[in-house]
Parts: C-alpha cells; sequence; structure tokens
C-alpha cells in the first residue's frame, strides 16, 4: 500500500464521518447537553455534594421501588420471551404471505396510541372487567387493575414487538440444513435444537432481552394508568420528585443511578451473548429470508 | 484536523440555540400591546377561565390578549426560572406552593384596589391571588349503600371498614384532605388540625389502605367512580357535578369538608409581569367568581358573588345550604413551610 492510498483512505473515512455530522448535532443539543446538566444537578453543581445519592440508599423507598422495578422489567422481560420465541420461530417457518399477516399483528401495537392501549387494559383489567369475571368463575376476586401484576401483563403486550422483531431477524438468519444434517447423523430433535438452533438464535434473544429489559426500567405511562401509587415504578417516583417535590437534583441522581444500571446491564449482556448490533439487522433481515 | 474546525463550532451553536430564548423586550406602557399565557388544567375548568375571566378582560382593556396552555406544572416553572427564559406569565397553582416559593419561582402579586371586605381569608396572597375554594366532601355511590339508615354519614365512617365495608378511593394530591380526614377520624377537631401531624395522619391512613384506590390525579378517580370502581370516595366538587351529570348517583356525606384555595400567580421574570399583575386583580371579582362557580360548581372566594346554580351543583354547594356539616379550609401558611416535608413523608408512604 503507497502512501498516496493511505492518505486518500484517511481522507474519504475522514469525510465519510461527515455524515454523522447532522445527527450528532442533534443528539449533542437534544440529548448530550441536558443530560450533562442533569448530571452535574445530581452532584449539587455549583455546591459539590453527594447528599442527593446518599438519600436514594437511605430515604427507605428508593431502594424497594428500584427493586420492584427491577423485578417488574424481569417478569415482563421473560413473559416476552416466552411468547414471542415460539411466535419469531413460526415466522421464519411459514410462507411470505402468512409471515406478512404475522408481521403485522405483531407491528399493530406499535400503530395504536398509547394512550388507547393503556386505557383499553384498565377496563380489561378494572374490577368487573373481563378478567376479573373469569377469576370470578373460580371463586377467586382478582383485580389486576391497580396492581404490578397489571402493569406487568400489560407492558408485556406493548414491549412484545421489541423482542419479536430481533427474533425473527436472528432465527430467519439460522441455515436449517444444519439441522437437517444433525438429523441425519443421528441426533434426537431435542437435542439438535438445544445444540445448534438455540445457541445460534442466542444473538437475537440477548438482543430482544436487553430491548425489553431496558424499556421496562424506563416505561412511565403504563405503570402510571393501569398501576398506582401505591405500587410505584421507578418512573413514576421520578415524575413525583420532579413535578410534585420540585427536586430536581434528587430526580437527576435517581435518573443517573437508572441510567448506569441500565448501561451496567446492557454491556454486560454484550459480553454473555450475542451482541446488540443484532439489532440493526432487522430491516435487512426479511429481504434475506425468502431463499427457497 | 479540518473536520473539526466546522464541527466543534456547529455542536456549540447548536447546544446554544437549545438553551437559549426569551430576550423579549420589557415594556413600560401600559396601553402597549400584550400577550399573556395563561397556563391552567385545561377541559371545562380553564373554558371556563377563558370565558369568566379573559373575555371580559380584553373586551376591556383591547391591548391585552391570551393564549392558553396546560398543564400548569410547578416544575415547568422552576425550569423556566432556572433556564432564565420564562414563558409563562400566569399559571394555576396551589396558594401554598406559591407562599412557599414566593419571591423565588414566582412574583409578589399587587392587591392594592382589591376589596377584601367579601373575600373568604387567604383569597389574596403575597405571591397569588386565589380565585376558587375546591370543597373536597366524603361521598359514596349512593347504590353501593342504597339503604340510608345503614349508609355512611360520618368521617370516622370512611375509615370503618367493618361497618362499611367497600372499596376506598382517595386522591393522592395533598391539595385534597389526604392527610386532614385521616387525623379528623382519629378525633383531631377541625380547629386543631394544624400544625399537622403527618405521622399520626398516615398511621391511621394504614389501617385502609388495603381497601383504597389512591389516584393519582383528580381524572383517574373520576374515571374509577363513574365505572364503579370504588363504593365510597374524597373527591372534589368540580368533579362531583360532571359525575352526576353523566348519570352517576351520588350521596354527600355533610360532617367535616376540606376544602382547599386556589390560586394564580405569576412565575417570576415573566416579560409580561406588570400587565398580568393588573389582570390578577380582576380573578376575585364577584361576576367573575361567579362565573366559575356556574361553570364548575366549585365554591367562590367572593362572597358577594350571586351565582346561580345547576340543581347538581348545589347538591355539592360546601358553602351553600346543602352543608349540614362544617367546612375546614387547608391552611395555608402552614403548607407552605411544610409543604416538602409532608409531601415526601406521603409519598414515601404511598410508594413504600
Amino acid at each position: 500500500m503507497n502512501f498516496r492510498l493511505l492518505y486518500f483512505r484517511t481522507m474519504v473515512l475522514r469525510k465519510q464521518w461527515l455524515l454523522l455530522l447532522p445527527a450528532l448535532a442533534l443528539l449533542a443539543a437534544v440529548l448530550l447537553v441536558p443530560l450533562g446538566r442533569s448530571v452535574l444537578q445530581s452532584f449539587g453543581s455549583p455546591d459539590w455534594t453527594l447528599d442527593h445519592f446518599r438519600a436514594l440508599f437511605t430515604d427507605g423507598v428508593t431502594l424497594t421501588v428500584l427493586a420492584r422495578t427491577a423485578l417488574t422489567a424481569l417478569a415482563v422481560t421473560a413473559i416476552a420471551f416466552l411468547l414471542g420465541y415460539p411466535y419469531a420461530y413460526l415466522m421464519t417457518r411459514v410462507g411470505p404471505r402468512m409471515r406478512g399477516i404475522l408481521l403485522v399483528v405483531v407491528l399493530v401495537p406499535f400503530w395504536t396510541s398509547v394512550m388507547a392501549r393503556n386505557f383499553a387494559w384498565i377496563i380489561i383489567l378494572q374490577r368487573g372487567g373481563p378478567v376479573n369475571s373469569f377469576f370470578k368463575l373460580f371463586g377467586l376476586d382478582v383485580v389486576l387493575y391497580e396492581s404490578v401484576g397489571g402493569v406487568t401483563v400489560a407492558m408485556s403486550q406493548v414491549l412484545l414487538p421489541f423482542m419479536v422483531l430481533p427474533l425473527f431477524s436472528a432465527l430467519g438468519g439460522i441455515d436449517r440444513k444444519l439441522l437437517l444434517a444433525a438429523r441425519g447423523l443421528g441426533s434426537h430433535p431435542v437435542v439438535a435444537f438445544w445444540k445448534i438452533y438455540w445457541p445460534l438464535s442466542r444473538g437475537g434473544v440477548v438482543s430482544g432481552m436487553i430491548l425489553v429489559f431496558t424499556l421496562s426500567l424506563g416505561f412511565y405511562v403504563t405503570p402510571a394508568l393501569v398501576g398506582s401509587p401505591k405500587q410505584s415504578l421507578v418512573a413514576q417516583l421520578l415524575g413525583q420528585r420532579t413535578t410534585q417535590l420540585l427536586d430536581f437534583q434528587g430526580a437527576s441522581a435517581l435518573g443517573l443511578v437508572v441510567l448506569v444500571v441500565t448501561l451496567v446491564l446492557v454491556a454486560w449482556a454484550n459480553r454473555v451473548g450475542g451482541t446488540i448490533s443484532a439489532i440493526g439487522t432487522v430491516a435487512a433481515a426479511p429481504a434475506a429470508k425468502d431463499k427457497p | 484536523m479540518k473536520s473539526h474546525r466546522v464541527v466543534v463550532p456547529a455542536i456549540v451553536a447548536l447546544s446554544l440555540l437549545a438553551g437559549c430564548g426569551g430576550g423579549e423586550q420589557v415594556s413600560t406602557d401600559p396601553n402597549a400591546k400584550v400577550t399573556l399565557t395563561f397556563t391552567a388544567y385545561g377541559g371545562a375548568g380553564q373554558q371556563a377561565m377563558i370565558d369568566s375571566y379573559q373575555k371580559p378582560y380584553t373586551a376591556a382593556h383591547p391591548n391585552v390578549t391570551f393564549v392558553n396552555t396546560s398543564p400548569p406544572d410547578v416544575s415547568q416553572v422552576k425550569a423556566q426560572v432556572m433556564s432564565k427564559s420564562v414563558k409563562w406569565d400566569l399559571v394555576s397553582v396551589a396558594p401554598g406552593v406559591a407562599t412557599q416559593n414566593c419571591d423565588k419561582l414566582f412574583e409578589p402579586v399587587d392587591t392594592t384596589g382589591i376589596d377584601p371586605a367579601n373575600l373568604v381569608e387567604g383569597t389574596l396572597g403575597k405571591c397569588y391571588v386565589g380565585n376558587f375554594i375546591n370543597a373536597n366532601p366524603i361521598a359514596y355511590r349512593t347504590e353501593a349503600f342504597p339503604d340510608p339508615a345503614k349508609a355512611p354519614k360520618t368521617v370516622q365512617d370512611f375509615f370503618d371498614l367493618q361497618k362499611f365495608p367497600g372499596q376506598r378511593g382517595i386522591l393522592s394530591n395533598i391539595q385534597n384532605g389526604i392527610l386532614e380526614f385521616p387525623l379528623l377520624a382519629d378525633g383531631v377537631a377541625p380547629k386543631d388540625m394544624y400544625p399537622l401531624d403527618v405521622d399520626r395522619s398516615l398511621k391511621k391512613l394504614d389501617t385502609i389502605r388495603d381497601k383504597t384506590t389512591f389516584a393519582p390525579n383528580v381524572g383517574a378517580l373520576q374515571q374509577a367512580v363513574g365505572a364503579k370502581q370504588v363504593d365510597i370516595f374524597i373527591l372534589p366538587d368540580s368533579r362531583l357535578v360532571p359525575l352526576m351529570n353523566d348519570g352517576t348517583d351520588i350521596t354527600v356525606v355533610w360532617d367535616v369538608t376540606v376544602a382547599a384555595m386556589n390560586g394564580f400567580a405569576i412565575p417570576k421574570g415573566s416579560p409580561h409581569a406588570a400587565a398580568a399583575k393588573e389582570f390578577l386583580k380582576t380573578l376575585c371579582g364577584p361576576e367573575q367568581v361567579a362565573g366559575i362557580s356556574e361553570a364548575l360548581g366549585t365554591q367562590p372566594v367572593n362572597k358577594a358573588a350571586k351565582p346561580t346554580l345547576s340543581a347538581n351543583a348545589q347538591k355539592v354547594q360546601a358553602f351553600g345550604p346543602a352543608n349540614k356539616g362544617e367546612v375546614l379550609m387547608q391552611d395555608i401558611d402552614w403548607y407552605a413551610q411544610n409543604f416538602d416535608g409532608a409531601s415526601a413523608k406521603l409519598t414515601n408512604w404511598l410508594v413504600g
């Protein structure tokens, strides 16, 4: 490689970098600057202190709510995975027309107003609603409205697409001839699935789980409408700190803790298996799938 | 390094753009054209304010017009004041909050020329002008307690789960009596309510916690009553009237009713503060007060107001003949001094 070519390449790379400029400038203005100010605020700028962080761990409430939020997010992720994996698998096994229909079905929540969906859940889950009536058949008076249980169910539905799409992309890319080969060599179907299909799908599983889990951690509208102040999740607590107590510094500290926890989890999940970049292949995936 | 010369200034410029705004010329001419940004809770309430405050004011002062926006989050006021770009000129706010943040988030108001003779105590504050009173009586869906002889009649009954089973509904908002009612039930006389014992109140609330829906806002509780999710509840007058208008049969328990003043304030640094101060003086006039009561069913701050109330509004008239009990007004000064501590305790109790 001669020097001139190297120089040329560097220049091209540099120019390509300019393509990022509009997005970077926008991010800087609407994300990085406010986020930076929020971080500074959480440390009490200009009078530096760690009191706001200390308060989070000593007020006896924040930790409870953080734990409740994490458990809810875990439950939502598990439900979305259990529903999403077979669904995404089915999507890779049917014809193009049926796949289109399945895709539309999973995307309908995306196209429906958040408010409409949450109010629908209120009606379904409230006292005297279909779910309550169903449990009454068995002599149980279960009201999921205004409970973490109800919030979990509603969030699982809202977030299901974020599980199905990366999974569909990952599962669609798996070469099924590998399974045939395993069967041909005498493997039991379950073993073939476990030893070949599952490891190959893990990237999509991790991507979907990261997406659903991190989105669940910060979910606000569903807990605020379907849930109850009695069982607040962290976003409701943030809302109360800012809008009612005007405690911007405490809210910034809480927000920062949630952000750091989320980033740590994402980094960890990235190392454990797959990569979050699998999400990026979603858009390109369906086209590649229609091979005979 | 050529590209950095473009990138860095571009980012800085954009960031500055995002952070800036305002810088409007402040006029001292009383006849100069001004447009006041009026921030309230939207819906029927704000429409009533447009009809009763803004339209008559513009008719009398053609140079003053209004734009309306909502909701009036105090956190927004704080953000605007902190960033020195105040967009709102008038904002609906709890008097305790206005007093607590007087001269910090809100401009001192000018009450010269207002005749206080007919005004309810607390209507005129240092940093707010009261415009109506929300009464929050205990009430129940009549069909939940159909036999009047066996229906709840006192504040104690609301807290008696044995004698009166059923789902309770309480607003978690501190302005609607969530802290006063438990103490009343616990035997505290209305005149001894303040200084308010928050811990004792929460202890009493503990006794009904499992059978209570704590609604984060009035809309949610109104919906819960309409959908028969709660049987007995504490809702403001202005929400009881539309529920009754929509056909929900409601009986008000006239024992002690906790009432709270509502007010308007001017965010500190409003570019039109002078015009806003003049406008605020009109809020507690008898015609304006009557107009709001007629539209919403709230209680008037001006005793000279003669509203013509609908049949349903008369049923919730805490200051009228319907009320056989007494009214406990929330103590604005106590809340001004204790709002943060009481709110934090309540929030912690709720989410715990």
